[in-house]
């Protein structure tokens, strides 16, 4: 595990801080990044807060069917989106560790996170 | 400096905890809905870490009689107000 | 988003088959290399070896992602698939014309690409 004391800036940051399955949201989330991409620009994800769960591996559809959202998350590569990262310490509020994620992200501590957040000229909540 | 505006109470949720965690130095933080809550004298200490730079929009706390309660350090804006804040800032991002 | 709408039917060896109102399937296990074919007469495009190829690696994009691609990543993937001689916009807009990633989703009975304009 290590953390990155500086993070580069892309063109867009999109936050998602919800799980999968609860709500749309990360969904929503997600599309608004890979729009984003499909135009052109630096798309870099932040999963902060519940939004870490969304990266637990072994997810599956929703009981009524409803797509998962992991394949999602593994075509990011495929939109040129690489740059994951995830807040530290919402990972320790879960008792997840990055072993315990898909996609490899970086953990941001508290102060890399408000840096990320600074570094964009647009960040999107979600 | 970057806008960050805030409809959740600190007394049921953690999003003022993660609206705080993404704050820089300079940026501001507009309570605005439920989020009003935490002008109160009981919940201002969950800001403590941003003095100077919270703001609280008038007609949720008028809404909740909530205006003449709030702690002093709590700058009040009007929608006027509340646009300026949006002009001064590169960026309003929405934690909800 | 696959689309539910269904607003005409292209009859294909005697089956008919449900399109929305942008042509794209609306039940897509109904989709046969006939039902490509057929498609493909409507854009005026006659499916070549090349063509086919791309179509595979739509639908092995789609088995693999549960969406259809936008322009960039599907010259990603057919370059990863198919080199990189052929992962080019140029490439794809000579075989499907106007809109390669609609155009190809929709031969390739794949709903439409959603984040893609």
């Amino acid at each position: 595990m290590h953390d990155v004391t500086a993070p580069t800036a892309g063109d867009l940051l999109v936050i998602l801080r919800h799980s999968p399955h609860g709500s749309s949201w990360l969904r929503e989330g997600l599309d608004a990044a890979l729009v984003g991409a499909a135009f052109g620009q630096r798309v870099h994800l932040l999963f902060m807060g519940e939004g870490v769960t969304a990266l637990v591996e072994g997810q599956q559809a929703g009981a009524l069917g409803q797509k998962g959202t992991a394949p999602t998350l593994e075509m990011l590569e495929m939109y040129d989106i690489e740059t994951l990262w995830v807040e530290a310490q919402a990972l320790a509020r879960f008792g997840l560790s990055p072993a315990d994620l898909m996609l490899d992200p970086v953990p941001l501590s508290a102060d890399a996170l408000a840096r990320a957040v600074a570094t964009h000229p647009l960040v999107l909540t979600f | 400096m970057k806008l960050h505006i805030l409809n959740r109470s600190p007394a049921s949720s953690q999003v003022p905890a993660q609206a705080l965690s993404a704050m820089g130095p300079e940026d501001r933080l507009l309570l605005i809905e439920d989020g009003v809550q935490g002008a109160l004298p009981a919940l201002i200490h969950h800001y403590a870490a941003i003095p100077g730079r919270l703001y609280a929009l008038r007609e949720d706390l008028v809404a909740r009689g909530l205006i003449g309660r709030c702690d002093g350090t709590v700058q009040v804006v009007d929608v006027d107000g509340f646009v300026t804040l949006t002009e001064e800032a590169e960026q309003t991002l929405s934690w909800y | 988003m696959a689309s539910t709408e269904l607003y005409r039917y292209l009859t294909v060896a005697g089956v008919r088959i449900g399109l929305d109102p942008e042509g794209y399937l609306v039940d897509l296990d109904q989709w046969s290399p006939a039902v490509a074919e057929a498609l493909a007469e409507e854009e005026g495009v006659t499916l070549t070896a090349e063509h086919w190829e791309v179509l595979e690696v739509l639908r092995d994009f789609y088995a693999r992602y549960e969406m259809a691609p936008a322009m960039r990543p599907l010259v990603k993937a057919v370059g990863r698939a198919l080199g990189p001689d052929k992962g080019r916009s140029i490439h794809l807009m000579r075989l499907f014309p106007g809109s390669p990633a609609k155009v190809a989703a929709r031969l390739a009975g794949l709903p439409k690409p959603a984040n893609c304009l």
